[in-house]
């Protein structure tokens, strides 16, 4: 019981240092990318397999994944000075799509079977209980510098590109170092996640990285309360728990994959309907609306730059 | 492989006859995107819906072909109507973001594969016990009952849906409302129910693509989100958003390059060249390929009232 409560804890810790670099992205930059489990992957994948094929330390592996990722992430942000809206959903479903597919059919990762004999993390008996206070102390510092930074003149900048680029521009700010910075500083976190997950959890599978992930983790950030910094950290713990509950009513696996998939989902659309200002970010704090007005509306023929 | 010209007139057979359903699922996206203005990807979850009330009226009710497949777009209409009455408009209502949107559609498209799950098993499934049709030999090229019905229900479709945009009153609502909501309003038609016959008229074509791929082949729950839908994204994209006919005819376009890559690519990587089209396509050209033609051809006119412009091309 003990091992399971700190696995739902690392696991809702995962979320929330994912939640919280989608949230710079989405919510802080007003850029509607849902490709961030993709960088999450390539932070996982590429820590596993410097840890395992090159012999680096798993914390170098990590940092070097998270690296890796928000390096990746410039395939990304390239785009998004040229699209937005609707047409930067689609494409970085495009990039998602084509990087999973990729990992998917690559022996190295261990192709569709998963990729299994990560190197562990921390090796002791009390294995999660260490993990669980590490990823606590890295969710924290990512926290309160998330905060730091959204609430400072770096942060002020970043609000005032969002809700007007082209004023933005025309007082000689720079929207697109910003932009690339966001994606950098979102997908290395992202990366940072993949890596923590994959020397926990010591097998990966490109199941986890589709888009439903998107899907998913957008939720926690949206539905948790977007461009905010409490929202998100809330969301993902709020998310990752709840569907867990049904676990104890000891179900065989293949009616309970399925029914915590339906109950996730189910979870999803009533608060759609029923909370979109967000779970936790206060009517005027963000949440599903916080884009209300902008050229994002959903008509999906604006957007092109 | 070397191509002959045998082995490029049945791929281009092949190709043309398993182009029939993503036709229509490319045809079904793009006319809610055009009408409805939304990037519908529950439309996975309405392919899902269609499936298993066909699934339902063929292998649980014994019902014969047509009317198991009346059944099945019965079904599906009413939940694609249902998905805008409950769902879209409620969230239009609310000036909802595109994420909004975005969640809702896939969420909902995922609940309902996992309620499938749940209800039918994970595993592959057929609408009949027995997929065999029979084949014939016509020249070089093997052709099969499958194929031919596949190619004329999609024709006769498709030439239903141009005339029902061209020639009835509520077709040319529907496309005026697609133009301009707010003007066609003032004009006297009603966009809301627009919207509406926008769903039943998708729930149509998706019924019949996903009867045609369920009369050749097993498909998961999940194989509607992860492939058909994915397909019928990138057809609306290249078609050029807003031609609903240039969709279906990008998910012919598709289905002959799948079928034609064999000969350079493996087939596990097909569906890759599919994510890179997606990608390139929406940023080097956002507002689709559009080929220069000196006039209008038939499919792009369904797609337009007649303007200011063209009555004035018109005049003698």
């Amino acid at each position: 019981m003990t091992e399971f409560l700190l696995t739902l804890a690392i696991l809702a810790g995962i979320n929330v240092l994912l939640a919280c670099g989608f949230n710079l992205i989405l919510g802080y930059g007003g850029l509607v990318s849902v490709a961030q489990p993709v960088f999450y992957a390539i932070g996982a994948y590429s820590s596993a397999l410097i840890s395992m094929k090159l012999g680096v330390p798993v914390p170098l592996a990590m940092i070097l994944g998270a690296l890796i990722a928000a390096i990746a992430s410039i395939g990304l942000s390239l785009p998004s000075l040229r699209v937005s809206g609707d047409y930067l959903v689609i494409a970085s479903m495009g990039f998602q799509l084509g990087i999973v597919h990729i990992i998917n059919n690559v022996e190295i990762t261990g192709a569709a079977s998963g990729l299994s004999g990560i190197v562990s993390a921390v090796e002791s008996p009390s294995r999660s209980m260490i993990y669980a206070v590490i990823l606590m102390c890295i969710c924290a510092v990512t926290i309160f510098a998330i905060r730091w930074l959204v609430t400072g003149p770096y942060g002020r900048a970043i609000t005032a590109m969002r809700n007007d680029e082209d004023v933005f521009a025309s007082l000689g700010r720079d929207a697109v170092r910003i932009k690339v910075t966001l994606f950098a500083v979102g997908s290395g976190l992202a990366g940072l996640a993949g890596g923590l997950y994959a020397h926990y959890f010591l097998f990966l599978t490109p199941d986890q990285y589709g888009i439903f992930s998107s899907a998913t983790l957008l939720t926690m950030v949206v539905v948790g309360g977007a461009a905010t910094v409490r929202g998100p950290v809330l969301g993902a713990i709020f998310l990752t728990v709840l569907p867990e509950a049904i676990r104890f009513l000891d179900l065989p696996i293949a009616v309970m994959a399925p029914l915590q998939g339906a109950l996730f989902t189910g979870l999803v659309i009533l608060f759609l309907f029923v909370k979109p200002e967000g779970l936790f970010g206060g009517k005027a704090g963000g949440g599903l609306d916080a884009w209300q007005g902008r050229d994002t509306g959903g008509s999906g023929r604006k957007g092109v730059k | 492989m070397d191509l002959t010209l045998d082995l490029a007139a049945q791929l281009t057979w092949t190709g043309l006859a398993s182009s029939s359903s993503y036709c229509l699922f490319a045809l079904a996206f793009a006319l809610v995107l055009k009408v409805n203005r939304i990037w519908n990807f529950a439309q996975a979850g309405l392919m899902v819906v269609a499936y298993f009330a066909m699934f339902i009226a063929f292998r649980w009710l014994g019902l014969p072909p047509v009317v198991g497949a009346i059944f099945g777009a019965v079904v599906t209409i009413l939940a694609g109507m249902a998905l805008e009455y409950w769902g879209f408009r409620v969230l239009r209502q609310r000036n909802s973001s595109v994420l909004t949107f975005f969640i809702f559609t896939i969420a909902l498209s995922q609940f309902l594969i996992y309620v499938a799950e749940l209800t039918f098993g994970t595993d592959p499934k057929t609408l009949f016990p027995s997929i065999i049709a029979p084949v014939r030999l016509i020249g070089p090229v093997v052709v099969s009952d499958w194929d031919l019905i596949a190619l004329s229900v999609t024709v006769m479709l498709v030439a239903a849906l141009w005339l029902f945009l061209r020639k009835t009153r509520e077709g040319k609502a529907l496309i005026a409302v697609s133009d301009q909501p707010e003007l066609a309003e003032m004009y006297g038609m009603n966009k809301d129910r627009a919207y509406l016959v926008a769903m039943a008229l998708a729930a149509i074509l998706m019924s019949a693509g996903m009867y045609l791929i369920g009369t050749k082949a097993a498909i998961f729950p999940a194989t509607p989100l992860s492939q058909f839908m994915i397909f019928a994204v990138i057809a609306t994209i290249i078609g050029g958003i807003g031609n609903i006919f240039a969709a279906g005819v990008a998910g012919v376009f598709l289905a002959l390059l799948q079928s034609f890559s064999i000969l350079v690519i493996a087939s596990k990587w097909q569906i890759l060249l599919l994510y890179i089209l997606i990608f390139v396509v929406i940023v080097l050209f956002p507002q689709g390929v559009t080929l220069k033609f000196s006039k209008r051809g038939p499919a792009r006119k369904a797609g337009h009232l007649p303007s200011a412009d063209d009555s004035t091309e018109k005049a003698p």
